[in-house]
């Protein structure tokens, strides 16, 4: 994917330039309570966070903090407890099942934390799949997916199957497939997790030249320094509250007094 | 295509390709699925042909002891047949072992004997009268039959016959096997009883284990994806569209392995029966329009499981949150 960067507007179609300014998610007051048996555990107790369009945002936490949990509720996979979330000003909670699918299919690319890729299935079917759910023909979604694959450097292993492939191949798959239907929104739970040094750096490439170039909305859970570096602001969140939203030079500043 | 759009449902042409493409995929574990399918109905079938088998080589061997039994009284009234005109007259329809005993006397004495049905005229002499059918209501007396017989001697195969007319003296009626007993009668009965007992138990006994064999099999196939048909839903998949997915594989899986399970349990039993007993009997005495109707009946229930079995874990997995469904494992 080195050389490959400046085609990424051809991935990226006409659809993306219809985007415009302010919030892209509103996030109001949401808990999220899971109930086991007896027991009850406050995944997330009252977040409250706009984000912008066009914004690169990364979220620091510890585990357990209730990140993925966030991702959950305002990629519109799960439902909050309480408090509202809003994609593009729509209350999420009001969408019927045909559009819920059709945000979850086109408005917001995931990258999952374990990947869920289809195991079965190659990696070319994996990044497909996205594709015919929005109706496009296999022949025009082979086309995409492999130039998608290329992209993230899996072209020659289209074929294989995720068993067969590394967890950082894996984890390219998993963001390719989150690329498939070009979304407005991504959503990306430690995405570089499984990634070595240089092939992290060239998805944070990717996603920089993703927010600059289409203005798709980055929101990434990560621990990688580089990849806080390049983002447009921090929120840090412990015990499913935010704690604090920095800027990446304040934390920086953070850091080195750590040190 | 601001704001939020609908998705649409896929066309179902798309959703068939989509399903057997997955099919294909999976062949290694979908012929797992279908295995569990074909042993199912497999048995469910076995269990069925052999019963019709075995009450075919029943029914086959009762004819034939009647017949023997038919033969011996014959014999012992009549004795050797060579130059005797045989007259049978048939009244109503004949057991299979009356028309059994008559196309072995036929075999035998080609142009000496004369087949007489209700309505029809005596002949004017013969040396033989034996009377068949299961009509009690007999269109001669016993006078009209025997006129032209020397021995004036009548061989019936229904003691409950009624002649019309008087009954002369010097006619003698023999019944060509001993009627059976009331005594035996019974017990023939209760055995009989016993014997539908028994069939129905096998048949309930069959259709449990298929159902819990096909139901498994499907059950098992659907579960573990409940992880994958998370996924989906996270990818934009409609509840529908999954749902159609499953019906689609699960009937397919089980009308194509239920046809194999069918044609497994006719096979087996057929094979294994005939060498005990005889093929030919086997395929001469066989019901084949009851035959069809198991046949039939077979794939229904393997089909109607299969779909039952994956549509409604099927159903529970397309209904869920995704966030769930992609944290079940199984
Ligand atoms: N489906 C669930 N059922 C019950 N508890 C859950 C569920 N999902 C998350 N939790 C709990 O909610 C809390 C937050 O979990 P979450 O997965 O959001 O953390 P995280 O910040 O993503 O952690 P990590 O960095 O390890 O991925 C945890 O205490 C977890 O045990
Ligand atoms: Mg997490």
């Amino acid at each position: 994917m080195t050389t490959q960067t400046e085609t990424v507007d051809q991935i990226f179609d006409a659809a993306s330039s219809s985007r415009h300014s302010g919030f892209v998610i509103r996030s109001v007051d949401i808990r999220r309570v899971y109930q086991m048996g007896d027991s009850e555990t406050h995944a997330l107790r009252g977040v409250t966070l706009d984000i912008e369009r066009g914004e690169y945002m990364s979220i620091m936490g510890p585990s357990g903090s209730g990140k993925s949990t966030f991702f959950n509720m305002i990629g519109g996979l799960d439902k909050p407890t309480a408090g509202k979330v809003y994609i593009d000003q729509v209350d999420i909670a009001q969408l019927d099942p045909y559009e819920l699918a059709w945000l979850r299919c086109r408005k917001v690319g995931y990258i999952f934390q374990s990947f869920n890729l289809i195991q079965v299935m190659s990696c070319l079917e994996n990044v497909m799949l996205p594709m015919s759910f929005a109706g496009l023909d296999s022949e025009k979604a082979r086309d995409k997916a492999m130039d998608i694959l290329d992209k993230v450097g899996l072209g020659d292993r289209a074929l294989h199957k995720p068993q067969e492939m590394s967890g950082g191949q894996q984890q390219r798959v998993a963001i390719a497939r989150s690329l498939a239907n070009s979304p407005d929104i991504l959503l990306a739970d430690e995405p570089t997790g499984n990634l070595d040094l240089r092939t992290g750096e060239e998805i944070i490439e990717l996603f920089v030249k993703l927010r600059d170039d289409l203005g798709v909305t980055i929101i990434t859970a990560t621990h990688d320094l580089k990849m806080l570096r390049a983002s447009d602001r921090v929120v840090w969140i412990d015990d499913g509250l935010i704690t604090k939203v920095t800027t990446p030079d304040e934390m920086n500043i953070e850091i080195s007094e750590i040190h | 295509m601001d704001q939020v759009g609908t998705q649409e449902k896929l066309p179902f042409s798309r959703a068939v390709q989509i399903s057997i493409r997955s099919m294909k995929i999976r062949l290694g574990r979908s012929i797992v699925t279908l295995s569990g399918i074909v042993l199912g109905i497999a048995f469910l079938m076995s269990n069925l042909v052999s019963q019709l088998i075995l009450d075919a080589v029943k029914e086959e061997r009762e004819h034939r002891q009647t017949v023997g039994l038919m033969q011996a009284v014959f014999h012992s009234e009549v004795g050797s047949i060579a130059e005797k005109q045989i007259t049978a007259v048939v009244y109503g329809e004949m057991k299979a072992a009356e028309k059994m005993f008559l196309d072995n006397l036929g075999g035998l004495t080609s142009g000496q004997i004369q087949i007489i049905r209700q309505g029809a005229a005596l002949p004017e002499t013969s040396d033989v009268m034996i009377v068949l059918g299961q009509d009690p209501r007999a269109a001669h007396s016993l006078a009209q039959l025997t006129a032209g017989l020397p021995d004036k001697l009548v061989l019936d195969a229904l003691g409950t016959r009624d002649y019309s007319g008087d009954t002369p003296v010097d006619v003698r009626r023999e019944l060509f096997f001993s009627e059976q007993t009331a005594e035996r009668r019974a017990e023939l009965a209760k055995e009989r009883k016993e014997a539908t007992f028994r069939t129905i138990w096998i048949v309930i006994i069959s259709v449990f284990v298929t159902m819990i064999s096909v139901s498994n099999a499907l059950l098992m196939s659907v579960t573990e994806r409940f992880r994958e048909i998370g996924t989906m839903k996270c990818l934009g998949a409609l509840s529908s569209f999954i749902r159609t997915l499953f019906l689609i594989e699960s009937s397919l899986l089980g009308a194509a392995g239920s046809a194999v399970g069918v044609l497994i349990g006719i096979l087996l039993p057929m094979v294994i029966y005939g060498f005990t007993y005889n093929f030919g009997v086997i395929a001469g005495s066989m019901d084949y329009p009851l035959l069809g109707l198991c046949a039939v009946v077979a794939v229904i229930i393997g089909t109607v499981l299969s779909v039952a079995a994956a549509i409604y874990p099927a159903r529970v997995a397309a209904n869920m949150v995704p966030a769930d469904a992609l944290r079940s494992t199984v």
